[in-house]
């Protein structure tokens, strides 16, 4: 029987999965409140005291609201910044370069974080280049750049692969001409002069003379390529006074393939096998004692462990918070229902019974938890969605907050515990004298 | 309803500690009589009447309502008496502000069966109509004293009890407003054959009751028999 629902379990779908994971967690609190408020009807009692202690009612759901904001913000970030990384990198199947850290190399080619990082010298290149199953090896030549976009090095072909058609414009043909990311304010046809390196160490005089005209648009990628500006690495190379990769009789060519014997060097080379599995082969040939091979997605999904860990660390916080919130708002609702004891006190003198009075402190403290709940989503999706929108304005990998799955389960657990926990404050007010209470 | 027959013999009620609230006391009061109780601050008159309301958590003796002993009862059984037989009007009303005058004469109803909700809602509505509060559907929040206090009494009588039980109905009145409230309280539950049981300081009050029960320190003076 337990294999059958086992199943029965793992053939749902996983929205489905899910979804009952949300009414199993709601259940408990739609239990306790189908039990408790069951042939009475204390909602009008509940609105009454809502709006009479309402400034106090406002401090309880904005404690409430701030601990489940901080856990689902913490969640929904985390997941935004996954996703964003991983989409950036998709395009990156396997990297090679000169040896050296993965992740700096990472960071450089697939994020354009500026790094020194040392060249792939021509036989290198050629050998990646002349590879059995290679469909593309594009070297990606970073180091300069224009008023904090880079400028990057590279050939039509990763062009192509990296954005797809064009939205503007057309492919750059010649050195002189580049291809601006969605992001670069630049238009077809504006002219700039590269700086050497970048950031406030850019030497803006280097490659005085190199002017370079825009005349293409990539279509958005949502990673920091948007914000690039992508010339032939023919043109990198001769700016810095170097072959531009072809022997002197195809001096005008622009793209592959190069000759060893004029090839400068090159920081990385993005590599694209025909097929999946020829890039593990791909992988395995080219990590030498010269050169290295990494695929980016497994550098991340290292690095997203890493992240996925402190998340842990920082939820099981973000839980102790709840639970110390929780803690603080029964207390509080303890010494709120003394305000109304009154109120409860004329309820017992007209005969309502003790489970009534107890419904309706109960049913009070639920809507303040699910008030503060509801808001604390709303709270923590907004935060997430500032956060995000800070995180990609500074690094150029599209963040987007949204809220999934977790968060509804994070609040239903949070909901069904506290509501559950409410019943301690309703039992409490039970305990009150009625007579001293209506004298009060 | 009509009103029930009281019949309390040797009712004696503890507070805290065992100190003596209120002394060995008897009296009969008839279905449908009306009295006052009456004596200084502090004397035990309130202690009295809670303790016929079922309120005092401890007492001796019987409290016998028609052939219900209160005083041998849960207290469940004495809410539900409360509930079925019992209508209270307090000093300060004890409204809750933030809802209509017939949310709070009906008040009842959040708690009653479900065949009893349309009945009190709908004796509740006759009853502000007959005290004179036009204003039903508005909070009670921006009503006078006087207002508030009709709208209390038509809560003690929505349910239609056989009993009603008033604390110091006037004492937060002025004058004209307790001498309409004494008109419309006695009336009523003449009209309707109600117990009416009420603690006032009023001698307005008390000069519309059948007879008075007189309270000091603790005692009842004056254990009257019809």
């Amino acid at each position: 029987m337990p294999e059958l629902l086992l199943d029965y379990w793992q053939d749902l779908a996983p929205a489905t999965q899910d979804a009952v994971i949300l009414v199993l967690l709601l259940l408990p609190a739609i239990l306790t409140g189908l039990f408790v408020t069951a042939g009475y009807r204390p909602l009008a009692l509940v609105r009454s005291l809502l709006w009479r202690y309402r400034w106090t009612n406002l401090m309880f759901v904005a404690l409430i609201a701030v601990s489940v904001g901080l856990g689902v913000g913490l969640t929904a970030q985390e997941r935004g910044l996954r996703q964003g990384t991983a989409r950036a990198a998709e395009k990156f199947d396997l990297i090679v370069s000169a040896p050296g850290s993965e992740i700096t190399m990472m960071f450089a080619a697939v994020y354009l974080q500026p790094s020194d990082v040392p060249l792939l010298d021509g036989a290198a290149y050629d050998k990646i280049a002349t590879a059995e199953n290679v469909e593309l090896a594009a070297p990606i030549a970073f180091g300069d750049s224009f008023e904090g976009s880079p400028v990057v090095g590279t050939t039509p072909q990763f062009v192509e692969h990296l954005t797809g058609a064009l939205t503007e414009g057309q492919m750059f043909a010649r050195p002189g001409e580049a291809i601006a990311g969605a992001a670069v304010d630049l238009a077809i046809g504006a002219e700039f002069t590269p700086a050497h390196g970048s950031g406030e160490g850019a030497d803006h005089e280097a490659h005085a003379g190199a002017t370079t005209r825009i005349v293409g648009k990539m279509a958005a990628t949502g990673s920091p390529w948007d914000k690039a500006i992508l010339v032939p690495v023919e043109a990198v190379w001769e700016v810095h006074g170097l072959a531009n990769g072809h022997a002197p009789e195809r001096a005008d060519q622009i793209g592959p393939p190069f000759d060893p014997d004029y090839f400068p060097g090159t920081p990385a080379v993005l590599v694209r096998a025909e097929a999946l599995w020829a890039n593990y082969a791909l992988k395995s040939e080219f990590t030498t004692d010269k050169t290295m091979a990494f695929f980016p997605g497994a550098v991340l999904s290292r690095l997203h462990s890493l992240m996925g860990d402190i998340r842990q660390v920082m939820s099981l916080m973000a839980v102790v918070t709840q639970v110390l919130v929780t803690a603080g708002v029964l207390t509080g609702l303890v010494v709120l229902v003394r305000l109304f004891s009154r109120r409860l006190a004329l309820l017992r003198a007209l005969g309502a019974p003790r489970r009534f009075v107890f419904a309706v402190v109960w049913s009070y403290a639920s809507v303040l938890i699910a008030a503060g709940a509801l808001l604390g989503l709303a709270a923590g999706f907004a935060a997430s969605g500032i956060i995000s929108a800070e995180i990609s304005r500074r690094t150029d990998i599209l963040v987007e907050a949204s809220l999934s799955w977790p968060e509804f389960h994070l609040i239903a657990g949070f909901v069904s515990l506290t509501v559950f926990l409410a019943l301690l404050p309703a039992l409490l007010s039970l305990n009150r004298p009625v007579i001293p209470d209506l004298r009060s | 309803m009509a009103g029930l027959p009281l019949d309390v013999l040797d009712l004696t009620v503890t507070g805290a500690g065992g100190r003596v609230l209120l002394q060995p006391a008897s009296f009969k009061v008839k279905a449908g009589e009306a009295i006052g109780i009456r004596g200084p601050s502090g004397a035990g008159k309130s202690t009295l009447l809670y303790a016929l309301a079922g309120l005092q958590p401890k007492v001796g003796g019987t409290i016998d309502w028609g052939g219900q002993d209160l005083a041998r009862f849960s207290d469940a059984e004495r809410a539900r008496f409360r509930r079925q037989h019992v209508g209270m009007v307090f000093q300060d009303f004890l409204l809750f502000e933030e809802l209509t005058a017939l949310g709070n004469a009906a008040l009842t109803a959040a708690f009653a069966p479900r065949q009893e909700i349309a009945p009190i809602r709908s004796r509740a509505t006759a009853l502000l109509e007959r005290l004179g509060v036009s204003r039903s559907r508005r909070n009670v929040d921006s009503f006078s004293g006087g207002e508030r206090q009709r709208v209390a009494i038509a809560r003690a009588l929505a349910n239609d009890p056989d009993i009603i039980l008033a604390d110091e109905p006037t004492a937060s009145l002025d004058r004209a407003a307790a001498d309409r409230l004494i008109g419309d309280l006695t009336d009523l539950a003449r009209k309707e054959g109600k117990t009416l049981i009420a603690v006032s300081h009023d001698r307005h009050l008390l000069d519309r009751m059948d007879r008075c029960l007189e309270v000091a320190d603790g005692k009842l003076l004056e254990p009257s028999h019809a």
